[in-house]
């Protein structure tokens, strides 16, 4: 499954290296991470991340295949 | 003063005159199952750095832990969560008991280990009736229902802080803590303080009103807060300005205090701010970046390769960066409240945030470098003699021939096996690769391959790992000894004597070469040698010498870490017994193992089983034929390609009998096959297998071949060349039965077991001849030994010459109650497991037993006994087996009602 996740704010290039499983486009005030996702262990870790680094998550959604 | 009681004091700090005397609690660490000395920073309560704003409005909420059992104090990495809760535990005036939690406490043996450590440090101890569990994996119920129980007893009730709760993520614990709570009534208030939200059932206590929440909105800092946290760090801000920056870092605390820093760095602290709102990089990103960078060169250097370490002192700082000025580094930047954490002790930590970006960083900046990190902190730590850090740290590196190395020069190889750590440790070492190659890293592959009983492959490696030893290694005294343990394990599985008393032998001599200190840090490692040296000495028959090994197994210094083998031993010596002809000796001796493992939270049945199977072999003697079914089917199947051949002969021996009493003579000689390869033939498994298939050939009209199998069968196994004397008597060879019993030779006095059937063949042997006199007096005898331990099976095995024998009044009145009904005296014959009227012994029943039974009385299910009485259902279940074999019954009803008749209730 593929998913993205948006987060408020420019991510910068090394924060980004922080989630290096995924891809990630900046856009108006957001940041949108996107990319595989292996399992429910990894979508809860990917939210884990965030987290621990202060991104504010403003959506997070699975892509259609 | 203790370690402890010093962390305490400098944990509360001198900030506070208000808080009372600081209580010198003596430094035992009578619940540290690591020995960890990084254990102490976990029940430290967090300083409060200089720059820390106290909001009134935040204290004022959180007093009202003190009314509701439970509270929450819930936000996002930063938001101030532990300093604000730290800052009011540290003015109140009743205990507060803090624990910071960590991600190896998912195992419930670990977490609540350290929850009654952090009690006892904190001065509000559990009793010593509360346990501290050695087995990582689970805890038992009765641990939790005691410490409740005693919790709720208190008068002045305790309040628990878990800090950091989030990390842990098993339902598991949650619902052990829920249960705690609940049943400490107002003993325990428990103070969560967590990014996320525990999976308790909150709505519960929420509408009780019992639920305390300080959550991430109320958390934020006020514009008002905003000005008066920046003047801490010496900054003027207008109101309006400030609200500004609470929007633009939703009140974020660690958002605002990095922006502090920031702008304290720069030479406009205003306009800088206002360039901040503007920006639209993620908060903690930019401020990070911007901080990083005010700071020099060394400094950074340093902040992003300690990024890497949970917890550092100056001198593992040093390590890292090859440098020697962390000490210098470290405290400046303490006291600029930027990055670091102080846990006393001259021990720091990164602000979890600041180490989650500094990695991402480190990764950016010097690619490549942290597994050299991991490694260079791993050798620190290991001439610390930090041996977990130590390991983890190595893994990490994937250093493994180090890793591996640190755990065998510690004497630690024990601790694959048995203790709270087991569990941890293997996981550790699972994804080592081939390209380990020295002769620890095969020590450790072989433990792994034994303890899934892959013998051939484990022997494979210990040999590599020998030939390796002898080349090399300066000091190879520890993996040598390392190398004795496992093989004693391999003969254990082997079924080789030879190669344990080899083994045993060496580890004899390489003792005398390792300093004291390290063998007294290990008491597993002897304990394990020697339960594997008392197995394969069973196996092989030599009874005595394997009664000497696991005796002293037995005797290993108490503990977490010797618990399993010691519980393993004692099982053994129970088969012992039981093969020497003492059933209700071996009986007693399972028994008395089963609390122990309880408190010690092994799971039941824990071991390799053969307790149970020796209960089950003792119930199928006794005529208990249902308990042993019960018996024999609560012993789980090993697992497929387990390969232990005691436990594989005490199976098929239990199994057996059962089936043969039974009347299934073919699958009894079927089961009586123990199905493992050993090295030599265990002569008393053998002899039971001859038993089998010669009752089967009895069974069947074949007294010949009956008697040709148990050519093999000698007086050197006592119980088995009774049983075996009562099966030629029975095919009409009287006098090679009686020859037969003349061979049996015993250490000591022979077990009833033994004189009872042996004084029945000799009784039937007279009998045939004619003699009835003679036979009475042996009959009796055989009754007077075997009323004590109730010992039916012998009687109905006898055949239908002693009917008569039994019908006259003295020999009546021995049988009566226990072996025949009793009364009406000329009564039909009934079968011996129906109500039998008062028992010839006085039935003597424990307190405990009579709580049960009282509770029985009263229509209360096993699991409500237990939960009534706080003790757990397989607690409840041997009361109960230990009740129903004193009352000689089988069910509850009738427990019940005999104990009325006997006025026990």
């Amino acid at each position: 499954m593929r998913y993205e996740i948006r987060v408020e704010g420019h991510l910068s290039e090394t924060l980004a290296k922080a989630f290096p499983e995924l891809g990630h486009v900046v856009m108006s005030g957001q940041t949108v991470l996107f990319g595989p996702v292996v399992d429910e262990a990894h979508l809860y870790g990917l939210l884990a991340r965030c987290q621990s680094l202060g991104l504010h998550v403003l959506e997070m959604r699975q892509l259609p295949e | 003063m203790s370690a402890v009681a010093e962390i305490y004091e400098s944990a509360r700090g001198p900030t506070d005159p208000a808080v009372p005397a600081v209580p010198v609690v003596p430094a035992v660490p009578f619940a540290d199952p690591r020995g960890d000395p990084f254990l102490r920073t976990r029940f430290a309560l967090p300083a409060r750095p200089a720059t820390f704003l106290r909001r009134q409005r935040l204290v004022d909420h959180l007093d009202q832990a003190r009314e509701t059992p439970l509270t929450l104090v819930n936000g996002a990495a930063g938001a101030g969560k532990t300093l604000l809760t730290a800052d009011w535990a540290a003015g109140q005036r009743q205990p507060v008991a803090w624990l910071t939690v960590e991600v190896g406490d998912r195992r419930p043996g670990v977490f609540w280990a350290y929850v009654l450590q952090a009690l006892h440090a904190w001065g509000a101890p559990a009793s010593e009736a509360v346990e501290p569990p050695s087995d990582a994996t689970g805890v038992d119920q009765r641990l939790l229902a005691t410490l409740a129980a005693e919790l709720n007893d208190r008068d002045q009730p305790v309040i628990l802080v878990l800090d950091e709760y989030d990390r842990l993520t098993t339902t598991e614990v949650t619902e052990q803590l829920e249960f705690v709570l609940h049943h400490a009534g107002r003993g325990l208030h428990l103070v969560l303080v967590t990014r996320t939200e525990p999976l308790l059932p909150l709505h519960r206590y929420r509408a009780a009103g019992e639920l305390t929440e300080v959550r991430a909105a109320e958390l934020a800092f006020t514009s008002e807060e905003a000005v008066a946290l920046l003047e801490l760090h010496g900054l003027s801000l207008p109101l309006h300005a400030a609200g500004a920056l609470v929007d633009r870092t939703r009140g974020w605390a660690a958002g605002l205090r990095l922006s502090a820093l920031a702008a304290r760095e720069s030479a406009d602290p205003e306009l800088y701010l206002k360039e901040f709102e503007a920006d639209r990089t993620t908060v903690a990103d930019f401020l990070l970046a911007e901080v990083l960078k005010g700071q020099p060169e060394e400094t950074q250097d340093l902040l992003l390769r300690v990024s890497v370490l949970e917890r550092f002192c100056p001198e593992l700082a040093n390590a890292l960066t090859l440098r020697t000025d962390a000490e210098v580094v470290l405290a400046r930047l303490h006291r600029a409240n930027a990055f670091v954490e102080h846990l006393g002790h001259s021990w720091y930590q990164l602000h979890p945030l600041f180490g989650e970006i500094l990695r991402a960083h480190l990764r950016e900046r010097l690619p490549g470098l942290e597994p050299e990190l991991h490694r260079r902190a791993a050798h620190w730590l290991r001439r610390c003699e930090f041996l977990p850090e130590t390991l983890a740290h190595g893994a990490a590196a994937s250093d493994w021939d180090f890793a591996a190395g640190a755990l065998v020069d510690d004497l630690a190889i024990g601790q694959l096996f048995t203790g709270l750590r087991s569990g941890d440790l293997t996981e550790l070492f699972s994804p080592m690769g081939p390209e380990a190659r020295s002769p620890a890293a095969d020590l450790v592959r072989a433990a792994g391959d034994l303890s899934r009983y892959d013998l051939d492959r484990g022997l494979a490696r210990l040999r590599s790992a020998e030939e390796h030893l002898a080349d090399d290694a300066p000091e190879p005294a520890a993996a040598k000894l390392s190398l004795a343990l496992l093989e004693a394990l391999a003969a254990r599985l082997a079924g080789c004597p030879e190669l344990a008393e080899r083994a045993a032998e060496k580890a004899d001599e390489l003792r005398q070469e390792l300093p004291a200190h390290l063998l007294d840090r290990h008491p597993e490692l002897n304990a394990l040698l020697l339960t594997h040296l008392g197995s394969a000495r069973l196996w092989a028959g030599h009874f005595e010498d394997a009664r000497a090994a696991l005796t002293a197994a037995a005797g290993s210094p108490g503990g977490a870490s010797t618990a399993l083998p010691r519980e393993d031993s004692l099982e053994h010596l129970a088969l012992l017994d039981y093969l020497n002809g003492w059933p209700g000796r071996a009986e007693r001796r399972v028994l008395a193992t089963v609390p122990e493992a309880e408190r010690a939270g092994l799971p039941r049945p824990s071991g390799s089983g053969i307790g149970q199977l020796v209960l089950a072999a003792v119930a199928v003697d006794r005529h208990e034929l249902g308990r042993a079914q019960a018996l024999l089917d609560e012993t789980a199947q090993p697992p497929p390609g387990t390969r232990d051949p005691v436990m594989a002969a005490g199976r098929a021996l239990a199994t057996a009998r059962l089936l043969l009493v039974r009347g299934k003579a073919r699958a009894a000689v079927e089961a009586a096959d123990p199905a493992v390869a050993a090295a030599v033939v265990s002569p008393w498994a053998a002899g039971y297998e001859a038993l089998f298939a010669s009752a089967a050939h009895l069974a069947e009209g074949r007294p010949d071949e009956a008697a040709e199998v148990l050519q093999g069968v000698t007086g050197d196994q006592p119980v088995c060349a009774v049983e075996a004397a009562a099966i030629q008597v029975a095919a009409g060879r009287a006098s090679a039965a009686i020859g037969l019993l003349d061979s049996i030779r015993t250490a000591g006095r022979p077990g009833p077991a033994v004189t009872v059937r042996a004084a029945l063949v000799r009784a039937q042997a007279a009998q045939c001849a004619g003699d009835t006199d003679t036979a009475r007096k042996l009959v009796t005898q055989a009754l007077l030994d075997a009323r004590q331990e109730r010992l039916r099976r012998p009687f109905l095995d006898a055949g239908a010459w002693i009917r008569p024998l039994l019908a006259t009044p003295a020999l009546h009145e021995l049988a009566a109650g226990w072996l025949t009904p009793g009364l009406p005296r000329h009564g039909g014959q009934s079968g011996p497991e129906s109500p039998s009227p008062p028992p010839l012994v006085e039935v003597e029943l424990s307190g405990r037993e009579r709580d049960v039974l009282e509770r029985l009385a009263r229509m209360m299910s096993t699991e409500e006994v237990a939960a009534d009485l706080y003790v757990s259902v397989n607690t409840v279940k041997t009361h109960l087996k230990s009740v129903y074999r004193k009352l000689a019954v089988n069910r509850r009803g009738d427990a019940v009602r005999r104990a009325r008749d006997l006025h026990l209730l």
